[in-house]
């Protein structure tokens, strides 16, 4: 599959401080990949080196197979882009600020610039400077999207939206993806990550701990499984099986965490008791970076 | 350092009241060393109102010359434009800065916000003002100058008290409005004004009462290097700071914080309104964004609107039909006058109308509004987009950086121009309401030549700003090498053996070829053009390969 954001041994130092290490990373045309980690991890590093703002001390990197600085004026052509912690100029409404990009990229169509709007129900006739910091942060994200550009790159983007607009965001970003073209979504807020992405990156002390499909990582994920039985359970049955951790055991009710097959659990629970109810709560990603950023520090 | 709001920001401002003192040292130093070199008696021999005038004492000797030439003058409004810095950032930059909201967020009152600001600021210029007064004692004794009967700690104490005066103008203001841009700009000038009416009036007779309206004249009038302490004086600008405290301490109680909302401007409400919206719509918006330059050109409107207003009507149109009113003993003196002693003036002798404009017009203020706009654009051209974080978004567009730097070069020149252009149509409208028949021709050729030399130091801040990311080390670095090399231009010339460097200074290739008398010098106006050019393409190739700063 055709390569939209492809890095080789991405490495940024700032001095003696190392912000990004040996970043191997190839985002595919047609994906939305959440980059995720802790604040200071090295996200905002890889992003401004891949948008050549700052360069890196080593390593190179490439967007639509153009080199990120030999070519970067031209890959701008294609991208939109978020930065985190977004400022814009204060005395601009904000559809002077749309066109005094619009003016420097071309190719905006205006009646796709008025849907994103709506869509997000923002206020292009007041100035930037007056804006609430949600109602700044959707000039922004009109401004990545209005030219309909082959890679979105966005850092922490859903900073200060309401639930609702986050939605509409959401939506906007399967949209791109299912137009072929790519979101790349840097953020600490896995909930998003975890309605939007295909696939995850994990960041940490500027090296990517893990690549792995959300749904991959769904199926690894340790669940939260409550079980009722008609007699009384022994919690000895259940730390039996392979992958069973922590179980709570309250007469008639046990509550246990599991991270193997199903099958398996449902197997020994079959031959010892008759089970009543049984529900599983949804596998959470939270759980899962918790996990990498727990195995990190030990 | 964090202890409380007046230790924090000492921490935060000191640096800037150091320099600046520490800086003027050197050119004390710098000034001495020339005087020292030179026969005085080209002083000494003036007549009375001559000297009276130009502040030299009878017995002018290089200790008087040296403090008049470099304290009075550059020191003072040095020590000024630092207290109107930190008085204008005390409340309104904390406003600015979205930090107000968090800072009252703590058991402190405004008062006492206001009270440690204020505290911090007397402190800072006083720090100034004692390390000019070091200076003022180290420098002579290096170079084995006589300052017998000098009162330097009096000229800095007046220095301190005029300071001060400014600072809390700007304090109140800022305080009052919560705009710092628009305290420090108010204050600043209110500066000017007072310092050229002060300098100004005395020298028409009938008007000669009218300078003391002016709140320079409490600080210089009765030259207190000579003199010692004039405490009349001092009372009268100590009045005003005691004013403008209390007027600071109404103004922050009274009103609504401002949050970081820009205001509502003239053209906001012709654009609110139905039948001004769609000829205000494309001027104050889609025109206005249509380019880098012209949004660069159109950010810095007022402060064009009203430096060339002031090049115009007050320097231009007005000077000329004042030559008339002269006090004639100044005119009969004419050929007594040195050349050289109007030199840190810009020179120019008062027995020709081009010597009047040129000690009154062109040779300080001229030179200072021209880069007072390009040193404004150019070291927040690219600097100030890195610290207001909106570089990175605007270097997401498929641009290169070399057309950031270059667009906003040409909104830099464009202003540079327009601001040399008024001083060229006040000059020749002056010169024609008085009589005066100066050539039409070389006042162009002297005022194209007052824009070069802004556009070349403003390229320099240009230049300065793409390498540190800073704004303010691209205005302050600039303002010292200017001032170092007006100084430079001034003095070198007064000391034949020294003489020769002067063309080191690129102030020489402004009014060095005598302009206003000679015509246009081609051959030095391409020297200046060729430095803002230079300085242009380093900042291109600087800016190109640093990392672009995350935050201000």
């Amino acid at each position: 599959m055709k390569s939209a954001i492809h890095t080789e041994g991405l490495t940024k130092h700032y001095g003696d401080v190392v912000a990004l290490v040996d970043l191997n990373l190839d985002i595919v045309a047609g994906e939305i990949f959440g980059f995720l980690g802790p604040n200071g991890a090295g996200k905002t590093t890889m992003i401004r080196t891949i948008l050549d703002e700052i360069h890196p001390t080593s390593g190179r990197a490439s967007i639509l197979g153009m080199d990120t600085h030999e070519q970067s004026v031209e890959i701008r052509r294609h991208i939109g882009y978020v930065p985190g912690d977004l400022a814009m100029y204060p005395n601009l409404t904000g559809g002077d600020t749309l066109t005094y990009f619009a003016n420097m990229r071309g190719g905006v169509d205006w009646a796709y610039v008025d849907g994103l709007a709506d869509r997000l129900n923002a206020d292009l006739s007041k100035k930037v400077g007056d804006l609430s910091s949600g109602n700044r942060q959707k000039v922004g994200l009109i401004q990545a999207f209005m030219n309909q550009p082959d890679v979105l790159i966005m850092d922490e983007p859903s900073s200060g939206l309401d639930p609702l607009v986050q939605r509409e965001f959401q939506a906007m970003m399967r949209e791109v993806a299912a137009d072929g073209r790519t979101v790349f979504l840097s953020s600490h807020s896995l909930s998003e990550v975890q309605r939007v992405a295909h696939r995850v990156g994990i960041i940490r002390h500027g090296r990517l701990v893990a690549v792995e499909a959300v749904a991959d990582l769904r199926s690894k994920a340790i669940r939260t499984i409550e079980l009722v039985f008609d007699t009384p359970a022994e919690a000895s049955v259940f730390e039996a099986v392979a992958g069973v951790r922590d179980v709570v055991v309250n007469d008639h009710h046990v509550t246990l965490s599991f991270d193997g097959h199903m099958e398996s659990l449902l197997a020994v629970v079959a031959d010892r008791y008759t089970l009543v109810d049984v529900s599983t709560e949804e596998a959470d990603l939270e759980e899962i970076f918790l996990t990498y950023y727990r195995d990190g520090t030990s | 350092m964090l202890a409380t709001v007046f230790t924090k920001t000492i921490r935060d401002r000191w640096k800037g009241s150091v320099i600046g003192a520490v800086t003027l040292g050197l050119f004390l130093l710098m000034g001495m060393a020339v005087y020292r070199n030179i026969d005085l008696t080209i002083y000494t021999d003036l007549p009375e109102a001559l000297r009276a005038l130009i502040n030299i004492p009878a017995d002018a000797d290089i200790g008087s010359l040296g403090y008049g030439a470099i304290y009075s003058s550059y020191g003072a409004l040095t020590l000024a434009a630092i207290a109107i810095s930190m008085g204008s950032a005390s409340i309104a930059g904390e406003e600015r800065n979205g930090t107000i909201g968090l800072l009252l967020g703590n058991p402190r009152s405004r008062t006492y916000v206001l009270v440690s600001k204020t505290a911090s600021l007397v402190l800072l210029v006083a720090l100034g003002a004692v390390i000019l007064w070091g200076a003022g004692q180290v420098v002579p004794a290096i170079l084995d100058v006589d300052i017998a009967g000098m009162h330097v700690g009096a000229l800095v104490l007046h220095m301190f008290v005029n300071a001060l005066f400014y600072g809390f103008m700007a304090l109140a203001i800022g305080a009052w409005t919560g705009r710092g841009g628009f305290a420090s700009g108010v204050t600043a000038g209110v500066m000017v004004v007072a310092f050229f009416t002060a300098g100004l009036l005395p020298v028409v007779e009938v008007l000669e009462n009218l300078a003391r309206v002016s709140p320079w004249y409490y600080f210089e009038a009765s030259q207190p290097v000579v003199n010692g302490i004039n405490w009349a004086h001092l009372g009268v600008l100590l009045s005003g700071v005691v004013l403008f405290g209390a007027v600071a301490l109404i103004g922050i109680n009274r009103r609504d914080l401002r949050g970081q909302n820009s205001g509502v401007t003239l053209l906001d409400r012709l654009r609110a309104n139905p039948r001004t919206k769609r000829v205000v719509d494309r001027l104050a918006g889609s025109t206005r964004v249509s380019h880098i330059w012209i949004k660069t050109a159109s950010d810095h409107q007022g402060l064009l609107i009203v430096t060339a207003g002031t090049m115009f009507a007050m320097m231009g149109v007005m000077i000329g039909p004042m030559y008339s009113l002269i006090d004639d003993r100044l005119i009969d003196f004419a050929d007594v006058f040195p050349d050289t002693l109007l030199a840190l003036f810009g020179g120019g002798d008062m027995s020709t109308a081009e010597g009047w404009y040129q000690l009154e017009t062109f040779g300080l203020m001229a030179p200072i509004a021209v880069m007072v706009v390009t040193v404004a654009i150019a070291s927040r051209a690219l600097a100030g987009e890195e610290a207001r974080r909106t570089m990175g978004l605007l270097l997401a567009n498929p641009i290169p950086r070399s057309r950031v730097v270059l667009e906003k070069s040409i909104a830099m020149a464009i202003y540079g121009f327009v601001v040399g252009f008024a001083t060229f149509a006040g000059v020749a409208i002056g010169s024609a309401l008085g009589g005066l028949g100066m050539s039409p021709g070389n006042i162009a050729a002297t005022s194209l030549l007052v824009s070069l030399l802004g556009i070349a130091f403003g390229a320099f801040s240009l230049a300065v700003g793409a390498a540190t990311g800073r704004v303010k080390m691209a205005i302050f670095v600039t303002v010292g090498v200017a001032l170092g090399f007006h100084i430079w231009n001034a003095l070198l010339p007064l000391n034949e053996s020294l003489a020769v460097y002067v063309i080191w200074s690129p102030v020489h290739y402004y009014l060095g070829s005598d302009p206003l008398i000679e015509g246009m010098n081609w051959a030095h106006g391409f020297v200046l053009a060729a430095l803002a050019v230079g300085f242009v393409g380093l900042a291109v190739f600087l800016f190109d390969r640093r990392d672009l700063r995350q935050t201000g």
